[in-house]
């Protein structure tokens, strides 16, 4: 029998943002095929890191399954698992988006790498690309069957309204699954996600990849590797309070700014300037207007403005937008124009006063 | 373009070529796309699906059929005070009937590793390390390992190099040669 150590890598604990260290505990299970003896391969497995497996790997390969334990209530978590054999082809894959969080920018090399224990995202009406090697492929006439090929599945899952708290994965819809038969790299960009929904831009959910072995008699098809990525909705907001040309004679009216599904990396803000709208104008931004989110899934926020004649220094037109701030460039999420008079003209002949 | 190389654990190691980065730089400042927008650009998105490259394949989704069963319906729970851990079924080699209310959860339980647990409940716990092939099934465990194992008063746990593992039932070997006895 063969001897053979492998590299296992935590891939991290966090399948949801919920995942804390103190709350939640791991374990890495190792599943020898096809005899079926599990072993608690790990001791106390960390939030992230790397350890050889002591269990020597029977022909028929093992399966490595890193689970988290929430205590109260009991709830579990699996957050990775992988096949090995010992003519398998071995797999890996990785999602880049435009949003650097969750991605390691000190990484030399060409490929990305992503933090483990981060979570890669993206925007409704963002690209994103995949990368997926595939090595260790035999092609020989003799050879298995299961040494010369592997699936490769993409699954798509909406949130719904929520944030994926508690995701049932089995629900994913199998978008497409493909065989890939060489050694290498593929390189797949995606213009947009395929996550359904009614409206596209408000589409919430995750996109995940996954590269499954073929089954044989050892073992069924098993997962060789899976990423996937979370995919938030286009911000939208109002301007409550004022109307397009809309003639302001006295003091600014008390306006509410609704802003909804801001990114979670953003800064998101309303600005004035004179004249007519501009895309790409820099004006003077509200005081009181701003709302920085930097957390794990988007935010809705209602903010009001009141007493704010300062910002305008003189009458005629003028434009507020709502301007929001992401890793994907600035967008206007509104905008109103409207006429601003506040001289006040006194019509009438001189009055004059005698002692 | 930049050569990559990766290793699979095997000492092989694998060089591809890898062109530069394609996701494009964020834009300067651009008003709200629409649904309607975003219609158009996923009608051609899915028309180059870079996965139509590829062979597409047939089958039931292997992950919902071979997805990994649930962690705690494939382990004991061992419960003590307010802490709890779990290891494979077939672990426990042996409880003792003034134990057997300690396999079961409790609520408002912390969940332990298996080594912290273990640890504070040395008193009652016992582990007897077994082989690969023992936990297989396809070795006895040692007659003076069974032997203490029964006079135990304490719950046994298996474990491999400490850790947790299912020892299967001993496999008997069967007799080509032996015939079969009709009634």
């Amino acid at each position: 029998m063969k001897t053979i150590f492998f590299r296992l890598i935590t891939l991290g604990v966090v399948g949801c943002s919920c995942i804390s260290a103190q709350t939640y505990t791991n374990y890495i299970r190792q599943t020898q095929m096809p005899a079926g003896v599990t072993w608690d391969a790990s001791d106390t497995v960390a939030a992230s890191g790397t350890q050889l497996s002591a269990l020597i790997i029977n022909p028929g390969g093992a399966r490595f399954d890193l689970w988290t334990l929430k205590s109260e209530p009991l709830t579990e978590y699996l957050l990775a698992s992988s096949y090995v054999g010992t003519y398998i082809p071995i797999s890996q894959i990785v999602i880049d988006t435009e949003d650097t969080y969750g991605k390691d920018l000190t990484a030399s090399g060409s490929l990305p790498v992503n933090i483990p224990a981060k979570l890669r995202r993206t925007r409704a009406d963002r690209p994103f690309t995949v990368y997926v090697t595939v090595g260790g492929m035999l092609s020989g006439a003799t050879d298995p069957e299961a040494s010369k090929s592997v699936k490769f599945l993409r699954h798509v899952q909406s949130y719904g309204t929520g944030v994926g708290v508690g995701l049932d994965r089995t629900q994913a819809t199998l978008k497409s699954q493909s065989s890939i038969t060489v050694n290498g790299l593929k390189t797949l960009t995606y213009s947009v996600t395929s996550i359904p929904g009614s409206n596209l831009s408000k589409l919430r959910g995750e996109e995940r990849f996954s590269v499954y072995s073929l089954a044989d008699y050892q073992a069924p098809e098993s997962q060789l590797a899976s990423e996937f990525i979370q995919v938030w909705p286009v911000a939208d907001a109002t301007i409550s309070g004022i109307t397009q040309n809309q003639e302001i004679r006295y003091a600014m009216p008390t306006l509410t700014l609704y802003y909804n599904d801001v990114y979670p990396d953003s800064r998101t803000y309303a600005q004035v300037y004179q004249g007519e709208q501009v895309l790409g104008t820099v004006g003077t931004v509200v005081t009181g207007s701003s709302l920085i989110w930097d957390a794990a899934e988007p935010k809705n926020d209602v903010l009001t403005l009141s007493d704010w004649d300062r910002f305008f220094t003189r009458d005629g037109r003028w434009t507020m937008e709502v301007v929001t701030e992401t890793p994907f460039g600035s967008t206007r999420l509104a905008w109103v124009t409207f006429s601003l008079n506040r001289s006040i003209e006194v019509n009438g002949t001189s009055l004059t006063t005698i002692e | 373009m930049k050569p990559y190389s990766f290793s699979n654990g095997l000492g092989v190691s694998f060089f591809l070529i890898l062109t530069s980065n394609v996701l494009a730089a964020p834009v300067a400042m651009q008003d709200v796309v629409t649904h309607e927008q975003l219609v158009l650009v996923r009608s051609k998105s899915d028309n180059l699906d870079p996965m139509k490259l590829l062979a597409e394949t047939q089958g039931a989704d292997p992950s919902v059929v071979n997805r990994p069963k649930s962690l705690l319906d494939q382990s004991d729970i061992i419960c003590f005070g307010n802490f709890a851990t779990l290891v494979p079924k077939r672990a426990i080699l042996q409880i003792p009937k003034n134990l057997a209310g300690r396999i079961q959860i409790k609520p408002g339980v912390t969940i332990q590793s298996w080594s912290d647990f273990f640890a504070a409940n040395r008193g009652w716990i016992t582990t007897v390390e077994v082989s690969r092939t023992q936990a297989e099934g396809n070795a006895p465990i040692a007659e003076e390992t069974a032997t203490r194992i029964s006079k135990s008063s304490n719950l046994i746990v298996a474990t491999y190099l400490g850790g947790p593992i299912s020892v299967l039932p001993i496999k008997v070997a069967v007799d080509k040669n032996s015939k079969i006895s009709k009634p």
